[in-house]
Formats: C-alpha cells, sequence, structure tokens
C-alpha cells in the first residue's frame, strides 16, 4: 500500500477469509485456461513459421507462468487486505482498489435498494455480496464476499432501518 | 375500483398523421428496395398513382392507430391502451409522475392540436420507455390533462405548503428570452453543429441523387489565387455562423420561464411550441455551463437538476443561453449561493498541466524515434506542438477547478472545454465517492464525488487537497458525512 495519507478513515472491517480461496480458485481457473490456450498455441504454431513467433515460443508459456503466480500467489492476499467496509449507525461504507483507491459512503435514510448475490463459485465457499443502491446511478455501495449469514443479516438489517428512517423524515 | 372510459385523442390528428406520414415512415426502408425492385418506368400516371396510394396507405395507417389507443386518467393513474395486433394497457401510477411538456408541432398548431408528453420516470429504467406520449389532443383537453395528472401529482406530499402558505404573487416571471442573446449562437458548440448536421445530410442527399444530377464540381477551379480561397472560407464561416442562430432561434423563440404555484413553466420554441412543467420541490440544483466560446462574451446556459427526470438535458433547461449575470440571477433564486470559490491546491496545477501535456509528450517522443529511423520529422514537430499547447490547457482546466460549501448548499466547478459548475442543496447529496490514484496519493490529492439523485448522478470535485476531504463532505452534506473523519 502507498506510504500517503489517507484523504479519509479507512472502514474497519474486512471481507470474509474464504474469499482468499474464491479469488485462488479463480486465479487457477484462469491460469488452467491460459496454460491451454499456450499448449494450442506451440502444438499448432511451428517455430519455422518466421517473424516473431520463436520468440514468442519463449516468452508467451513465461508470461503465462508470471500471471499464474500473481493472480494465485499474490493477488487474493492483496485484494483480502484492501477490501474494507463498514456499517456504521448513519452510513455504509466500503473501500476497494489497491493503486487506485474508492471510498464510498451512502446514509442509511437514502438508501434505496439492497440486494444480496451469490453466484455459482461465491455458493461453492459459502459467500454472498451486497450491493446498496441509491437514487444516483455513482452512490453504489458493493461490499463483495461477504459469508452469506452475514450477508443476509446486513442486508434484512439495512432494509429494516432504511424504512424506519423513511418513515421519521417524511 | 371503476375506471374512467377510455377517451380517443381528436380525429383531427389522422390529417396530420397522413400529411407527415407519421406512422407509414416506419415502412420506408421495406418500401425503396420494393419500388426499386418493379422500377419506376411509367410515365406521369405511374407516378400520381403511387403517390395516391402512398397517401391512402398513411391514411389507413394512421386511422389504424388512431382506432386502436385510448387513454384514460383515473384518480389514481393514468392508463394508456395501444397497440394494433398486440394490445399493450401501461398503467402509470400518479404519484410517479414528474412532469409533463405540452408541444405543438406546426401541423398540430393549423389544426388546433397538442401533443402531451408524460414524464413517468422509472429510477432505474432508462430510454424512451418512461414516458407515455399521447399525441393530438385539442389544446383545452392537453391544458385539462395536464392539470388533472399534475394537481394530483403535487398535491400528495405537502397539500398546506405550496399554494397557501406563498406568499409570493401566484405566477412570477423567472426568466425570459432576449432575442439579441441569439447573437451568442454561434460561439455554442451545440448550435454550430446545427447547420453543419444540415450542410451533411444535404451532401448524403446529392450522393443519393446519383452522379447525374451532381453539379460539376471537379470542373471548378479551386486555383484561383489565396483571395478567393479566403473569401470562399470567409463566406462559409458566415453561413456557418448564420445557421447557428437560425438554429437556436427555432429552438429558444420566445422562451419564458414562470413559477406558476408549486412549479417551474417553461415555454419556447418558433416552429414546434414546447411547454414543459417541474416541479420545484423535486429541484435538487443547478448547473451553470459556460463553453470555451461562450466563456469569451460571458454567456452561460443553466440547467436545473431534478429528481427522476427523464431526458433532463433538454427538461431541465432554465436559460438555453444568456448573459453570465442573468444565469446566476436565475440559479441563485432557485438555490442559496454559497458563496466565492475555494481554488484548490497547487499540487492540482502541476496534476493538470501533466496530463494536458502527457499526450503531447508521448507523441513527442514517437517522433524521436521517427525521425531517427525513418525521417519523420513532422511526427516531432506536431508532438512539440501538442506539448506546448497542452500547458496553457491545463492551466485552464486548473483555472476552472473550484469549490464552496455554504449554509444549505454547495458548489463544485470543473472543466475546460465547458466548463460547468453544479450549485447544489446539502439535502441532495445521497452518497460521497472519494478517489485517490496512485498518483494523486503522491501529490496530497483525491477527487471527491457528490452522488446526487438527479443530473448526471455525480458532480465532482477534482483533485481537492486530502486535508480538506473530510471537512467539505461535512459541510456539503448532513451529518452522516462525518463518518469520512478519523477516529
Amino acid at each position: 500500500m502507498p506510504a500517503v495519507a489517507s484523504p479519509v478513515r479507512d472502514p474497519a472491517w474486512q471481507v470474509s477469509r474464504g474469499a482468499i480461496g474464491l479469488w485462488v480458485t479463480e486465479g487457477i481457473i484462469g491460469a488452467i485456461v491460459l496454460a491451454l490456450g499456450t499448449a494450442a498455441f506451440l502444438w499448432f504454431v511451428p517455430a519455422s513459421v518466421g517473424g516473431p513467433v520463436p520468440f514468442l515460443r519463449w516468452a508467451v508459456p513465461i508470461l503465462v507462468v508470471v500471471d499464474a503466480v500473481v493472480s494465485i500467489g499474490l493477488r487474493p492476499r492483496l485484494r483480502y487486505r484492501v477490501h474494507r467496509w463498514e456499517v456504521t449507525d448513519e452510513a455504509v461504507y466500503t473501500l476497494t482498489g489497491w493503486l487506485s483507491r474508492t471510498w464510498t459512503l451512502v446514509p442509511i435514510s437514502r438508501i434505496q435498494t439492497v440486494d444480496v448475490t451469490r453466484g455459482v463459485m461465491q455458493q461453492v465457499f459459502g459467500l454472498a455480496s451486497v450491493a446498496v443502491l441509491t437514487a444516483s446511478s455513482e452512490g453504489t455501495v458493493r461490499v463483495p464476499h461477504l459469508e452469506a449469514g452475514v450477508a443476509q443479516r446486513v442486508a434484512d438489517d439495512l432494509a429494516r432501518r432504511a424504512a424506519q428512517v423513511r418513515d421519521q423524515a417524511t | 375500483m371503476t375506471e374512467p372510459p377510455g377517451l380517443r385523442t381528436s380525429p383531427r390528428v389522422l390529417l396530420v398523421h397522413t400529411v407527415t406520414f407519421r406512422q407509414a415512415r416506419a415502412f420506408v426502408p421495406v418500401l425503396i428496395p420494393l419500388v426499386a425492385a418493379t422500377g419506376l418506368g411509367g410515365g406521369r400516371t405511374t407516378i400520381i398513382l403511387l403517390a395516391l396510394a402512398v397517401t391512402l396507405f398513411s391514411l389507413l395507417t394512421a386511422a389504424l392507430t388512431w382506432w386502436r389507443f385510448s387513454y384514460a386518467v383515473g384518480p389514481s393513474a393514468v392508463v394508456v391502451t395501444r397497440g394494433l395486433l398486440a394490445r399493450s394497457v401501461r398503467t402509470v401510477p400518479t404519484d410517479r409522475i414528474r412532469g409533463v411538456e405540452i408541444e405543438t408541432p406546426l401541423m398540430h398548431r393549423l389544426f388546433g392540436l397538442v401533443r402531451v408528453r408524460i414524464d413517468a420516470a422509472a429510477g432505474a429504467v432508462s430510454g424512451k420507455d418512461e414516458e407515455i406520449v399521447v399525441d393530438g389532443v385539442p389544446r383545452a383537453e392537453g391544458d385539462r390533462l395536464r392539470t388533472a395528472v399534475l394537481t394530483r401529482t403535487s398535491a400528495q406530499p405537502e397539500p398546506g405548503m405550496d399554494g397557501a402558505g406563498e406568499a409570493g404573487p401566484p405566477e412570477e416571471q423567472f426568466a425570459r428570452f432576449d432575442n439579441r442573446w441569439l447573437l451568442y449562437a454561434p460561439l455554442v458548440g451545440s448550435y454550430l453543429a446545427v447547420p453543419v448536421a444540415a450542410v451533411g445530410a444535404g451532401f448524403r442527399l446529392l450522393e443519393e441523387l446519383g452522379q447525374r444530377v451532381q453539379p460539376d464540381l471537379d470542373g471548378l477551379d479551386l486555383a484561383g489565387g489565396w483571395a478567393r480561397t479566403l473569401g470562399a472560407v470567409g463566406v462559409l464561416l458566415l453561413l456557418l455562423a448564420a445557421g447557428a442562430v437560425v438554429g437556436a432561434a427555432l429552438v429558444n423563440w420566445g422562451f419564458s420561464l414562470v413559477r406558476r404555484g408549486g412549479s417551474l413553466v417553461a415555454v419556447r420554441g418558433l416552429v414546434t411550441r414546447r411547454h414543459t412543467e417541474l416541479e420545484i420541490d423535486r429541484i435538487r440544483g443547478c448547473t451553470v455551463s459556460e463553453g470555451l466560446g461562450m466563456r469569451w462574451v460571458r454567456a452561460a446556459r443553466v440547467n436545473a437538476l431534478v429528481t427522476g427526470l427523464g431526458d433532463a438535458g433538454r427538461r431541465g433547461q432554465l436559460l438555453p443561453l444568456g448573459p453570465r449575470t442573468q444565469a446566476w440571477e436565475l440559479a441563485d433564486r432557485l438555490v442559496e449561493n454559497p458563496g466565492p470559490l475555494v481554488t484548490h491546491p497547487p499540487a492540482a496545477r502541476r496534476r493538470r498541466i501533466v496530463r494536458a501535456v502527457a499526450t503531447g509528450l508521448l507523441v513527442s517522443a514517437a517522433g524521436v524515434l521517427a525521425t531517427v529511423t525513418a525521417g519523420w520529422w513532422w511526427v516531432l514537430a506536431v508532438g512539440i506542438a501538442l506539448t506546448v499547447l497542452g500547458v496553457p490547457v491545463g492551466l485552464g482546466r486548473y483555472a476552472s477547478l473550484g469549490h464552496a460549501t455554504g449554509r444549505e448548499s454547495f458548489t463544485v466547478r470543473s472543466g475546460w472545454l465547458v466548463r460547468e459548475q453544479a450549485v447544489l442543496q446539502r439535502r441532495a447529496v445521497v452518497g460521497w465517492r472519494v478517489r485517490q490514484s496512485f498518483f494523486q496519493g503522491r501529490a496530497g490529492l483525491a477527487t471527491v464525488v457528490a452522488c446526487v439523485g438527479a443530473g448526471s448522478g455525480g458532480y465532482a470535485a477534482v483533485d481537492l487537497a486530502t486535508a480538506d476531504v473530510a471537512p467539505f463532505t461535512a459541510a456539503a452534506s448532513e451529518s452522516w458525512a462525518a463518518e469520512f473523519a478519523p477516529r
């Protein structure tokens, strides 16, 4: 993480540890697909074609290996560290991104809908994502990969509180 | 619940639609190849017969559409039934209706008819689908429709406050278009595009007419010396300017903005009269935008930011074109002025310049390479020119940056080609998004986007000092923004 002053404070909570497993699995799947593609390339395009091919026959496998190491060994842990979220008395707060970071803060009183989604991979790992939508297309908060139970509880709680606050406002 | 009987539009609209081929137009792409295939070999009789057939066909489609269309304004909803074969019944609850627009195109005016557009923004749904069009009712019926729909809408939220509590006169003029302002039009990009588009359409038409009819341009003596070329360019520019003025006049003729009760009513247009109504209650702020050319002559335009308004760019216009002083007078009437802008830190200036110069530097680097390897020195020349031009652009962009917070409102400004200043009420903010890229972090800057459920959805204070972010957000929205501050 760059050693610079944050403009605002970081949210307190981290996503589920299960997310690391999910990201690693995704990395492995991606690496397998790329490896198959590379194997096909090495098999079907002989070096005798000429041009950049002899060079590519070395470079492509190396790149694929480097990418696999990054996306399996490094990126999941990094992602786990940079994704943070928090629900406070008045607002939902998230932080995403590593080099380019984005903090999003949405007050509970302006929440319009709360979505919980469970992708196929997420179901395998028992995870779920929460999305909090407002009237603004920009003002959407997404919390990825929480434990399914936690996500459901958070969503229910937010929806209930949003309804209460709105009752008081009108 | 008993539904009120469905009403038809006026039968006179049949004539309008027959003449303008409104429904028949949809079949043109099918007809052209058909005609082309059979050939137009015949003489005058064929052509007359063809014209007759097309008109009859147009009348038939118009009549079918008219016959199958009905609308009803109930106590809680507007119901529109339509569709030739597949019937579609559209029910829009009255409290979801955001605004009503009455349009009077030229042909409609001749027959004393209007077109009513009812804007039922559903929030997430975008596109043309969110509006109901009742095309071709008599003017009085149009007015009745508007009041029937709108009085119910505005009566629901707060019955006591709007009508009775207001001390001012029931009708109040907010802005009126001065025809001299049309002279600003040649300096406004969007109006300049009008004649260009017209010329483009003309050329396409020429091409479609075929080689025989095209004027013999190749024979024209282009080598007539500098004087003639300059003259031609001058005439062209004059025509362009005239086209822009005419375009602006067509759209904005007789523009006036009036407050009537709880809503703002804008009327405008030379050929097609448009009558737009916005609820003041839903106005969350406004933008004052000035293009590069407009800044020269101190002109500006004002748009209202209205929650849940479809096609906001056109409907939200409060002053399409006018002097800056007038624009600000109007903006201040709607939203409290938060005071003079605070400039952003010097790091923001460096960042703007670096970003503006970056393209030029890249091209220059490529140019050095190209000069050495291929002798293409002009790439380098272009690169250097771009780099040098980038400096004033960067400075200009920095000069546009600014933000300020007032008691009830706040404002952010950015943009160089079109400088846009958004003035927003504190309650407008439905969320904050703070972005910091790697380089911004190094420079101690961050961009703060106020998420708003109106207009473009987000208004950014670009390159704020990191230390100012939390105070700015706290001052510009309600108490919840204090969550940003470190504990």
